[in-house]
């Protein structure tokens, strides 16, 4: 075979792959998508005709929207706890040396690596057995907000290793205060990564499952809702909740990606 | 406080030069910064852990009372069986989610390398569109991503019922019907986009004159694929594989939708006895396997990638 051949069959079988790999990662999503409008909710032949009933069903199913409305709250709440602690955590990392400066790193990275299960289970038995808590609403705030905290503190000191001081320098020269310099010139720097962060922290509390089961007491989450309608078999309004989830997030991505480059924060640990 | 110290302190407030003066101090500024995250770290993720290792080594008595007496039941328990209830399940349980792991790490490497690679080379809208493509699933719940694989497998699921209607197979095929099949392609969808991520960071900072001039030196494609570019990404293939690796371990959900009891992985196991029965000494020291596997993971990562490449995420 010549260079010419080679070099064709390799860039056909690098789009190749990367287009299957995209295929499938759609495919199921796209399914349920339909399927959530399909009058047979649970596959797709024999196909039935179409319909909005169990997007109607969901909406006026008040226990799971209430429960939607909860895993909002807690999300909101302990994404703010994790931002603010994240970012505090971070100028430290990034701006101080510090002793045992790698194990307060390596412990600020440690929720988002440990398996859901383990966290849970620690969770739950530190604050009801050693503590006498009882598990609700407030133990997943707080369960949720040291969640968060590492995906605030990743992508805040990558952005502050890229900060330039000499612009901090600058404004001292020219006459500002610390306050002011933080304020006018650190502040809008680090915003962007700032609100990714609270981003990242407020979807993966509101996406979570595990944690939230062991310590969420009677409290019900979404995920806890929606978990217990698919326990026994499928149910419609799983695909439409899903669905609208989904579209959601879709959104949100969409404006986050074009306000700024959130890209370059989840995939670039080089920030620019 | 006293009324005049408490007026001192809001004088203190208002004066901006004592504020600035006040975070003057080195000290105080890393005070400031580093506490509130160390007392939270501490109290919400140290001690808890730390309770559960001790209490893999107590007792715990029919009202759930911990009687602090060191003891190896636990762990015996594991092995052993301590009942009928907890009989044999738990090697085979680990042993198989090593299993599962393992090879969704590599099933993860393998189809996650090409599109990394064409994502650090391409730059612009094509990059942007496809990003979004692989963000988006990544970012919609981790439950929502388990049930949609819920309904394509099984033996009247989407695919099976495809197959079927559209005559390519006269009875529903065993490999798509709920089982570790399916758990594993559960969590390559599931953990995918950690591995791509942590790759493409990686290639991005690939220097691709290197490339060039490898070939131009008379290095075969394979070669300056495996001298060149392999250990120029490892920092990059060793983090994204903690991190597909690690989860998928303790994975608990896509197990449950897509291996609807024929299989149970370790996480279900620990899940069961804790949910159901609150049998925390067992689920502790069960748990202790998970924590200790992870542990090794990240020292043998930590010898060829520092804690600043596990960016990305």
């Amino acid at each position: 075979m010549d260079h010419e051949t080679i070099e064709r069959l390799i860039r056909l079988g690098l789009y190749g792959t990367a287009g299957a790999l995209l295929v499938f990662l759609w495919v199921p999503l796209v399914v349920m998508m339909v399927l959530s409008f399909a009058v047979n909710s649970s596959t797709l032949f024999p196909f039935e005709g179409l319909t909005l009933a169990h997007y109607g069903a969901t909406f006026a199913d008040s226990g799971l929207i209430g429960a939607m409305f909860t895993s909002m709250a807690i999300a909101t709440i302990s994404a703010t706890i994790a931002t603010v602690l994240g970012v505090l955590a971070s100028m430290a990392l990034a701006r101080y040396e510090f002793p045992y400066r790698e194990l307060y790193r390596t412990l600020g990275i440690l929720p988002m690596v440990i398996p859901g299960v383990i966290f849970g289970i620690a969770m739950l038995i530190y604050f009801r057995t050693l503590l006498g808590i009882v598990p609700g609403f407030w133990t997943v705030v707080l369960t949720h907000s040291v969640y968060g905290l590492p995906f605030v503190l990743l992508i805040v000191t990558s952005r502050m290793y890229t900060f330039d001081e000499s612009l901090e320098e600058a404004a001292r020269d020219l006459g500002a205060d610390p306050i002011e310099t933080f304020v006018d010139v650190t502040f809008p720097v680090l915003a962007p990564a700032i609100g990714a962060g609270f981003l990242f922290a407020w979807i993966r509390s509101f996406e979570d499952f595990i944690r939230a089961f062991f310590v969420r007491g009677t409290a019900n989450v979404l995920t806890t809702s929606m978990f217990s309608m698919i326990k026994y078999g499928t149910a419609p309004k799983m695909n439409a909740i899903s669905t609208f989830i989904v579209f959601v997030v879709a959104v949100l991505l969409a404006i986050a990606m074009n306000a700024g480059d959130v890209a370059s924060y989840v995939a670039d640990t080089d920030g620019e | 406080m006293g009324d005049s110290s408490s007026a001192t302190f809001r004088d203190r407030l208002l004066s901006r030069e004592e504020v600035i003066a006040w975070f003057d101090s080195r000290r105080r500024s890393l005070g400031i910064t580093a506490g509130p995250a160390l007392v939270w770290l501490v109290l919400l993720l140290a001690a808890p852990l730390t309770f559960m290792v001790s209490v893999s080594f107590v007792n715990v008595n029919e009202s759930y009372q911990i009687v602090w007496q060191p003891t190896l039941a636990n762990y015996e328990a594991l092995f052993a069986g301590g009942g009928p209830l907890f009989q044999r399940a738990f090697v085979q349980s680990l042993v198989l989610s090593y299993a599962i792991a393992a090879v969704t790490t590599i099933l993860c490497l393998v189809l996650a390398f090409p599109l990394a690679y064409l994502l650090a080379r391409k730059g612009g809208r094509t990059f942007k569109v496809v990003i979004f493509l692989v963000l988006l699933p990544f970012f919609t719940m981790y439950l929502v991503r388990a049930y949609s694989w819920y309904l394509m497998f099984g033996p009247s699921g989407v695919i099976n019922a495809t197959l079927l209607k559209f005559g390519i197979v006269n009875e529903p095929l065993a490999m798509f019907s709920y089982g570790v099949t399916a758990i594993i392609v559960g969590l390559t969808h599931a953990y995918f986009p950690y591995m791509l991520l942590s790759l493409y960071a990686s290639l991005d900072g690939l220097d691709y004159s290197l490339v060039e001039a490898s070939r131009d030196l008379g290095a075969s494609r394979t070669e300056t694929l495996r001298d060149v570019i392999l250990p120029l990404t490892l920092p990059g293939i060793i983090s994204g594989s903690l991190f597909v690796f690690v989860p998928s371990l303790g994975a608990f959900v896509t197990p449950r939708f897509l291996g609807q009891g024929k299989v149970l992985m370790i996480g279900q196991l620990i899940k069961d006895r804790i949910g159901s029965l609150y049998a925390v000494g067992y689920g502790s020291a069960a748990s202790m396997f998970i924590v200790v596997s992870i542990v090794i993971a990240f020292a043998v990562a930590f010898r060829y990638v520092s804690i600043e490449d596990l960016g990305g995420i």
